[in-house]
């Protein structure tokens, strides 16, 4: 039983080994760089299985805790909390993340850092484990930075790049942004029911549900702002395309299955914190959530970069599951976060295998007819078009429909909003699939590419049977199971899962088919052997604003330099000027002022000193005698 | 002897003996230096490790009577407070002897001078002396201003010597005066220097609060300016920028901190009150280091004048966990003066082997140097990474545990203190990476040698220091904690009786 609690740490530990190693050690060896950190992540897969095969999703032994920083009041542990949620989460990152580090192998092998490259991601996968296993809000907080920085080695890999550069700056900045409210939120929760623990603090809600007042709202909120800043959230979004300057198979692992996803997992871990009776927080959780799904889906119509369009499909659908937290349903945004982060990890590195195979080339109108030069590429893409469309009996139909049922139930405007952005979906997937992989090929790149090597395709072939599968797993029970709600879902046999949404559901069902099937239909129509973009012309200004992401960037930019930039140009200016200069400059000349004023005094010459010393006297005696009158 | 006299006199015996070694024998200089401050340090380490944990009085203490008259004696101990600064700085004193060797010009002088600080400052934080406390911070200073007007770089160098020795000094003249003050409350019968006996009278016989109310500023503002309390604090950038490396290193990493050890050590606990009513004021103050510093080095040019008034900003939160006033807040103060001596100590370290690299500082002319200097860019960055508050780094344990000792008290400015801590850090550590260290590289910067395996040694050494008490604040906050106790229970007294009065006041306004 001892050997089994070891189990989880070692997990925990094994990829921050592997990066200490490589930094280390092994920097000179590409090879044994790669495979100690793909050794890694495996055996923590391995081990996992493992785990869970000995203990069940549920182990007797929720929590594994070490203490420590203890001071006063404040008890901080370092623990693991082992529930269904986490080791299914587990599973994902470990298991996507091992995919995703094989095909590494393959995608990075020219490239000089190799050994550079897989320290940064074995940091990576340590930190993500550490926020997936957190027992307690701090934890959580450490490993939430520790996941920005090893995202802005990533995505600042190409260093030399300034475009790479400025990339992973606008990541971590934004990043950073959410987790100052993230912190205030932990200094709320702190100190209103006096602890970081997430059952202690859940047991203390539950006895006493107004413990947080009229702070209630608010923390929640502050709360949010952390899942905000990862899961790029509105209104900071804006890093998440542009952290598509990494390699792609860091997209796929920060975009897919991890970074990203550990918002949303948050929101779930302390759903009982948002959901406490009196707080508003859902609601504008669910409407933050909703309005970036339509945001994001809009920008990726016009968008003509293979990994863009996918960037703002992962912001878009980061939306959903948001959405579905904030209609009460974490059950469905763990599902679809776990559905995808299987066929999102898959498109993106069928991106990359576009990508190596073109020699770099990412616009999709400098592709065409993949679908014959890539095969394996090719049908592997088309599943994850399909699923992330939703289209039955796909995985992620299962899990988008569990969304829109939830949204029904709570929000007629927010299930319109996720109908329409499924439509929006289907649309731009389709539009991407039509250009790039069907009708002929537009340049000799396209035209003269080969497959990728197998180990970058053996990855892709791995992760479609769960992207197409994924929905008869159970996945969804096993997450109702630990949530806590999810309606009574069950697992149930083949035929009945495939028409369950159907029965349980008919309107969200229908609706989010009928999105499908007109968004499909208008992709067909502009885009089949399209030599050109019609939408430009049709739409005007609504289609420049798209392709410009509406001028967030600009904005923003606009808004820090007359905010923080204007304060610190205001700073500088006082502390040379006025501190600097007047001040202290001031009190200087002063002084030396004054002693050059003394110094004319003392002239060395003694007629003046005794001509001083007369008058002195001279002036005191009238002074005396004036005054003894 | 008690092995802190071993720790301080290792170096002040070395100095003394390198003014009898003839000028040209160059490298005995080093050597002497290295040795001498290896040896501190490694007893500090051993100092460190036979601390006894959990355990709230002095330990290691000697006491030698000097003049009996005054009652001045040679007393020296440490407990948590001190402990983590006498070990921070013996490993910076090496670190800075290491790092040393660009010197060109009157080794023996310089390393000298080096050691001479070396052993002032850790007198200074193992005295428990007001006498000794006093007298060898000074010795310390000393050699402080004589090094930057001598081996300092830059064309400000004289007018930066010439303000850090004068706001120094006015420093610590008005902290002389605060301590002469509170000396004359004593009783005549009962006056001693001698620290423990002065707090045991005190503790028994509290001063008047009026006496109380007027001494505390001046030892406010008199250690403040020794740490750059905003508006105070233009020496300080100014000073670092044109200090040699190993001098920067030792006075922001480790001289800056007397002033707050004096806050933490003299002021809180014998003028409770006092700190009581004027806590309040340094918890404004501190937000002048933390945001309006922040913001100034976001528009700096200059690597030094960024570092500096990244310093500078640092030393706000160690405001800040004193101005709170608990357990929390103060223990994290004492990690941060730790974390942030290492730290100051490898930025500067990393930036003088910048400066004799490339020959300029200046952000503009530099970039892409991550390639050429793979080893130096990457300590660089992590140094980056721990001066913004990154987990793992002792900084953010340290910092962490001001904010939320801060909540309590002062949630406004906690709320402003986050945002330096986490945004404004953030912004002018990442331009400076961004600026330096990423983009493309000048063709003019392609040759630039990486540090060699000897010179890797004092980047590791404090790195590992950062790294360890980040990883496991434990080791030093368990040390720290119960000390913190003993030194806060007359200031925790006075609150609470404030506290009980404070209701009715509310109450009052209310209902007017």
């Amino acid at each position: 039983m001892q050997a089994l609690h070891a189990i989880p740490w070692i997990v925990l530990f094994l990829p921050l080994f592997a990066a200490a190693g490589i930094a280390l050690f092994t920097l000179k060896d590409r090879e044994l760089s790669a495979k100690v950190s793909i050794g890694a992540v495996v055996i923590g897969f391995i081990l996992t299985v493992i785990f869970i095969a000995a203990s069940g999703w549920e182990p007797q032994r929720r929590e594994l805790i070490v203490t420590w920083l203890e001071v006063g009041d404040l008890q901080v542990d370092f623990g693991l909390r082992l529930d269904a949620l986490s080791l299914m989460m587990l599973l994902i990152v470990t298991g996507v993340g091992g995919a995703i580090h094989v095909y590494s192998y393959g995608y990075m092998h020219e490239d000089r850092s190799v050994a550079r490259y897989f320290a940064s991601l074995s940091l990576f996968t340590f930190s993500m484990l550490g926020i997936v296993l957190s027992n307690n809000l701090l934890q959580m907080f450490i490993f939430w930075e520790l996941v920005g920085v090893s995202s802005y080695l990533l995505i600042g890999f190409w260093y030399e790049k300034p475009s790479a550069a400025d990339a992973c700056k606008k990541a971590f900045l934004t990043n950073r942004l959410g987790d100052f409210g993230f912190m205030l939120g932990i200094l709320t929760v702190w100190s209103l029911l006096g602890s970081l623990n997430f059952s202690v603090l859940q047991d203390e809600l539950f006895k006493n549900p107004a413990a947080l007042g009229a702070c209630a709202t608010a923390a929640g909120l502050l709360i949010f702002c952390g899942a905000m800043g990862k899961s790029a959230q509105f209104p900071l979004h804006v890093w998440l395309p542009d952290a598509m300057e990494g390699p792609t198979p860091v997209s796929a692992l920060i975009h897919a299955a991890t970074m990203v996803a550990a918002g949303v997992y948050m929101l779930c871990r302390v759903f009982f914190l948002l959901s406490v009776p009196g707080s508003h927080a859902l609601e504008v959780i669910g409407w933050i959530g909703g309005f970036t799904a339509l945001l994001a889906a809009l920008m990726a119509v016009q968008q003509n970069d293979i990994k863009r369009i996918l960037a703002y499909s992962t912001l878009s659908q980061l939306g959903y599951m948001v959405l579905a937290v904030g209609v009460h349903a974490p059950t469905a945004a763990m599902f679809h976060l776990t559905t995808h982060a299987f066929f999102k990890a898959m498109l993106f590195l069928g991106a990359g295998s576009v990508i190596h195979a073109l020699h770099h080339e990412q616009d999709i109108w400098q592709m065409g007819g993949l679908k014959k030069k890539l095969p394996v590429t090719h049908w592997t893409f088309l599943v994850g078009t399909l699923a992330l469309c939703g289209v039955p009996p796909f995985s992620g139909f299962f899990s988008k429909d569990a969304i829109l049922a939830a949204a029904v139930e709570h929000s007629v405007g927010l299930f319109v909003l996720a109908v329409a952005v499924s439509g929006l979906t289907t649309f731009y997937m389709f539009r991407l699939y039509y250009v790039a992989f069907l009708g002929g090929a537009r340049t000799d790149a396209a035209s003269h590419a080969h497959e990728s090597p197998p180990v970058m395709v053996w990855p892709l072939r791995v992760l479609a049977v769960p992207s197409a599968l994924a929905g008869f797993w159970g996945i969804e029970a096993l997450f109702s199971g630990a949530l806590g709600d999810g309606h009574g879902v069950q697992n149930l046999p083949f035929l009945e899962q495939l028409f369950a949404p159907i029965n349980h559901a008919p309107l969200a069902a229908l609706g989010g088919l009928i999105a499908v099937v007109f968004g499909f239909a208008f992709a067909r129509e502009f885009y089949q052997n399209a030599a050109l973009d019609p939408l430009p012309q049709r739409l005007g200004a609504l289609a420049r604003g798209m392709k410009n992401r509406f001028y967030f960037d600009e904005i923003y930019d606009f808004l820090i330099a007359l905010t923080q930039e204007a304060l610190a140009r205001f700073a500088q200016f006082v502390d040379r000027w006025i501190i600097a200069g007047l001040l202290v400059r001031g009190a200087h000349g002063t002084t030396e002022l004054f002693g050059r004023a003394l110094r004319l005094v003392q002239t060395g010459n003694l007629q003046t000193y005794t001509f001083l010393f007369v008058l002195g006297v001279a002036l005191l005696l009238i002074f005396v005698i004036g005054n003894g009158h | 002897m008690s092995l802190l006299t071993y720790i301080i006199g290792c170096p002040l015996l070395a100095g003394i003996f390198l003014l009898f070694v003839p000028a040209n024998f160059r490298w005995a200089s080093r050597l002497v230096a290295l040795a001498a401050t290896a040896v501190s340090m490694l007893l500090s380490v051993v100092l460190f490790l036979r601390f006894e944990t959990g355990v709230a009085g002095y330990q290691f203490v000697q006491k030698v009577s000097w003049v009996a008259g005054l009652k001045i004696s040679y007393h020296v101990g440490v407990d948590g407070v001190n402990l983590g600064l006498i070990l921070m700085g013996a490993i910076v004193a090496f670190a800075a002897a290491c790092v040393s060797w660009d010197i060109d010009r009157r080794q023996k002088e310089f390393y000298t001078l080096l050691l001479f600080m070396t052993g002032g400052i850790l007198g200074a934080f193992a005295s428990l002396d007001l006498f000794f406390f006093y007298f060898f911070h000074e010795f310390a200073l000393v050699p402080t201003f004589i090094m930057i007007g001598v081996w300092g770089r830059g064309e400000q160098r004289n007018y930066a010597t010439y303000q850090i020795t004068l706001y120094l000094s006015l420093g610590a003249l008005i902290a002389l005066i605060g301590l002469i003050a509170l000396y004359l409350q004593l009783p005549v019968d009962a006056r001693t220097f001698d620290l423990v006996a002065i707090t045991k009278h005190f503790k028994a016989y509290p001063m008047a609060v009026r006496a109380q109310t007027l001494i505390f500023p001046l030892l406010m503002f008199g250690f403040g300016i020794l740490v750059s309390l905003w508006p105070f604090h233009t020496w300080a950038p100014l000073g670092y920028g044109a200090a040699p490396t190993a001098t920067a290193m030792l006075h922001a990493g480790v001289l800056k901190k007397f002033g707050l050890y004096g806050l933490i050590r003299v002021a809180l606990p014998l003028l409770p009150d006092g700190a009581v009513e004027w806590l309040n004021l340094l918890a404004l103050l501190c937000l002048g280091n933390i945001l309006y510093c922040g913001l100034v080095a976001m528009r700096q040019k200059n690597l030094n004048l960024l570092i500096g008034n990244s310093s500078v900003a640092h030393m706000g939160f160690v405001f800040l966990g004193i101005a709170s006033l608990n357990l929390i807040g103060v223990t994290g103060a004492v990690l941060v003066m730790v974390a942030h001596g290492f730290l100051a100590a490898l930025t500067f370290a990393l930036s003088g082997y910048l400066y004799s690299q490339t020959r300029t500082l200046e952000i503009d002319e530099l970039g892409g140097l991550l390639r050429p200097l793979p080893f130096i860019g990457s300590a660089l960055v992590m140094a980056m990474m721990a001066g913004c508050g990154l987990p793992g780094f002792a900084n953010f344990a340290g910092e962490a545990m001001v904010l939320f000792g801060a909540w309590k008290v002062y949630q406004t400015v906690t709320v402003l203190a986050c945002w330096g801590a986490l945004i404004i850090g953030a912004v002018y550590m990442l331009r400076a990476i961004r600026n330096i260290l990423h983009g493309p590289l000048a063709e003019k910067h392609a040759a630039l040698a990486d540090a060699g395996w000897w010179r890797r040694v004092p980047f590791v050494l404090l790195l590992a220091a950062l790294l360890i008490f980040g990883c496991f604040p434990g080791l030093l906050t368990r040390k720290i904690t119960p000390s913190v106790a003993a030194l806060l229970k007359p200031a925790t007294k006075a609150v609470a009786a404030q506290t009980a009065e404070a209701p009715t006041a509310a109450l009052a306004v209310r209902a007017r």
